[in-house]
């Protein structure tokens, strides 16, 4: 039976290929975008509104940790605007009740592995390749599989990755449209190899720095 | 027979490419439910991290907000001019002793106020940010469904001689207090950065109330095709 055999030889070839794609991060982790109990937009805010991430995440530049904003935050600006909307309602209860509103956790990294976020802001490594354009979310969605390949890849390989540390948070941020930069340098490679030699990074590879 | 295998074969493959039909779907579409987590490892442990639940208590936090009455060590605010911008029982009038006023620290200012200040006050302190322009249009809809119950007080222009004229110590307790329907930005910003920001704003009201007499001598000579300063007088 010469198909049987075709078959079992295919099987093997199959589960490996089934088991890669499949079950890689890519696949299991990547577009994770759970309903938020507000309906809030990065999309509104930062893209239309030019709120700064900071504004809401301002521990991102010396914690570990970005942080999600606390009620009083959202509320500096809906005190006034939209104080009726019933999209709302979970953030006046919260803001009531002394409460946090129960934001679902959606970039989760196993609790084994340490991740810094100060120390790659402020040495110009931008929200955008780690999270993708926010300012472009309707809704929060995981763009990158966080995965210990993913992270080795660029701790191997920073070039053309890093950039002024003063420009992270601007997620359209292109080289082609800097004029300042483009007058100093006459590629993007260029450009992100000085900030590389300019800052001394040199990522680190050990497991220590990720398992700690 | 040779139907039969013929069959089972194209059974088999026809199945085996659903599992891939799956995998190509979870591959290039989002989903609102959590990861399937087979293997559990060590990814989920026991212990409370910042921001996560706890149901020890009863109000689930794991952070657990500061006992009420208590000061954590390091944070009683001895110092009433660096922490409130009280001398003496008024407004101080210059910085105090632990901020060196320079080049530094205007630039951190600048950064700090472009991030804090900006969406309600604008780029240049007018009151013309884009949140403000946002909420002008809201309330110029007359559609209720559109309004929903917005109000809108316009932030201050920081230019207005009332404000620019008052002491640095009331301008940093707008920032660190708020003031009427401004909220307080102590909770967002730090107590230097604070100071970096009172500093700053100083600087933009100077620059848009500026005289050519305010430039030394030298200086003055390439300014006239430049207008947007004051003629002297
Ligand atoms: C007005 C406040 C605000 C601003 C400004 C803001 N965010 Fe957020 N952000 C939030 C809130 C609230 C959440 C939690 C709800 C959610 O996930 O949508 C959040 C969630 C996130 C998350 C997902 C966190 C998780 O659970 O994994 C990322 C990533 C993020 N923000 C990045 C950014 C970036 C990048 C910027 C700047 C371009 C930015 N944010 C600006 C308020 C803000
Ligand atoms: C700096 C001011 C500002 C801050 C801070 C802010 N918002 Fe907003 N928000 C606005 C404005 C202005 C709009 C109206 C935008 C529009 O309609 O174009 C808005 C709209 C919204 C809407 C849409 C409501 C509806 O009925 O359509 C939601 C939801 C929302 N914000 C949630 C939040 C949350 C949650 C936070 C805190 C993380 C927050 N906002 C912080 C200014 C702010
Ligand atoms: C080098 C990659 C990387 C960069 C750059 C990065 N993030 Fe993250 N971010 C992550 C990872 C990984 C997590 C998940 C952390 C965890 O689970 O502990 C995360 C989580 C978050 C969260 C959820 C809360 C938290 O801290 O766990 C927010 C909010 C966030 N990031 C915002 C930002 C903002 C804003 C910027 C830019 C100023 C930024 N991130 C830059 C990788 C990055
Ligand atoms: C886009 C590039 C990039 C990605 C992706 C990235 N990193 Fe980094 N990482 C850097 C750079 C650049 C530095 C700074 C190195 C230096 O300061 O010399 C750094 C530093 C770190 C540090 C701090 C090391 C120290 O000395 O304290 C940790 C921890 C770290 N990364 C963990 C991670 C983890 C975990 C991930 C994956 C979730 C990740 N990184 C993904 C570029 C990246
Ligand atoms: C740049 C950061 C980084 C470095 C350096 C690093 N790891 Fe990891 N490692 C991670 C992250 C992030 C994960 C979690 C991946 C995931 O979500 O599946 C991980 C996961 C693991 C796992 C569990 C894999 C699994 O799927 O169960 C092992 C084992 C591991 N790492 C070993 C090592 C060893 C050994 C080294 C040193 C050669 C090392 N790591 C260096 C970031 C790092
Ligand atoms: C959410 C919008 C908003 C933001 C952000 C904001 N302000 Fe204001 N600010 C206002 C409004 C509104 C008023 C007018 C309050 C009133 O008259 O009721 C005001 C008033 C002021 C005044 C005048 C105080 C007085 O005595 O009349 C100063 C000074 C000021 N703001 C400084 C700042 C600085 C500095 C920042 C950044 C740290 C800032 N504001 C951020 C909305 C804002």
């Amino acid at each position: 039976m010469p198909s049987v055999g075709i078959l079992g030889a295919a099987a093997p070839v199959y589960a490996f290929f089934l088991v890669s794609y499949g079950f890689s991060p890519i696949a299991t982790d990547v577009g994770y975008q759970p309903e938020q109990p507000v309906p809030y937009s990065h999309r509104i805010h930062v893209g239309q509104l030019g709120i700064d991430c900071r504004y809401c995440h301002n521990t991102v530049e010396v914690a570990a940790k970005a942080a999600i904003p606390p009620t009083q935050t959202c509320m500096n600006c809906h005190t006034q605007v939209y104080k009726e909307s019933i999209n709302l309602t979970a953030l006046f209860d919260s803001y009531a009740t002394g409460m946090p509103v129960k934001w679902k956790r959606v970039h989760d990294l196993p609790d084994y592995a340490y991740f810094n976020h100060s120390a790659h802001v402020n040495r110009g490594v931008s929200c955008v390749e780690c999270h993708g354009r926010v300012d472009k979310m309707e809704e929060i969605k995981q763009e990158k599989p966080l995965n210990m390949g993913w992270c080795l890849d660029c701790h191997r390989k920073p070039q053309g990755r890093v950039r002024d540390p003063l420009t992270v948070t601007d997620l359209g941020w292109r080289f082609e449209d800097d004029s300042a930069a483009k007058a100093q340098f006459k590629t993007f490679e260029d450009y992100s190899e000085f900030w590389l030699k300019h800052n001394n990074i040199s990522p680190s590879q050990d497991c220590s720095t990720c398992h700690r | 027979m040779i139907k039969v295998v013929i069959f089972i074969v194209t059974v088999v493959i026809t199945v085996a490419m659903i599992p891939l039909a799956l995998a190509a779907t979870a591959r290039s579409m989002s989903t609102k439910k959590p990861r399937i987590h087979f293997v559990q490892d060590m990814d989920n442990q026991p212990k409370f991290r910042a921001q996560h639940s706890n149901d020890l208590f009863l109000d689930g936090r794991a952070m657990r907000p500061p006992v009420a009455g208590t000061v954590a060590r390091g944070n009683l605010k001895e110092d009433s001019h660096y922490n409130l911008g009280v001398v003496n029982d008024a407004w101080a009038t210059t910085f105090p002793a632990q901020v060196r006023v320079d080049m530094d620290l205007l630039q951190r200012g600048r950064a700090r106020f472009n991030i804090y200040c900006t969406p309600c006050h604008g780029y240049a302190g007018y009151g013309d940010g884009m949140v403000n322009k946002r909420a002008q249009e809201i309330l110029e809809n007359s559609d209720p469904a559109v309004v929903k119950g917005s109000t809108w007080v316009q932030p201050k222009s920081l230019h207005e001689q009332l404000i620019s004229e008052q002491p640095i110590g009331q301008l940093f307790n707008t920032i660190t207090n708020g003031v009427r329907t401004m909220s307080g930005y102590a909770a967002q910003i730090p107590l230097a950065d604070r100071w970096a920001i009172v500093a700053y704003v100083k600087a933009l009201q100077k620059s848009q109330d500026a005289n050519l007499n305010d430039l030394p001598a030298d200086q003055r000579r390439d300014l006239p095709t430049i207008k947007l300063f004051k003629e002297p007088n």
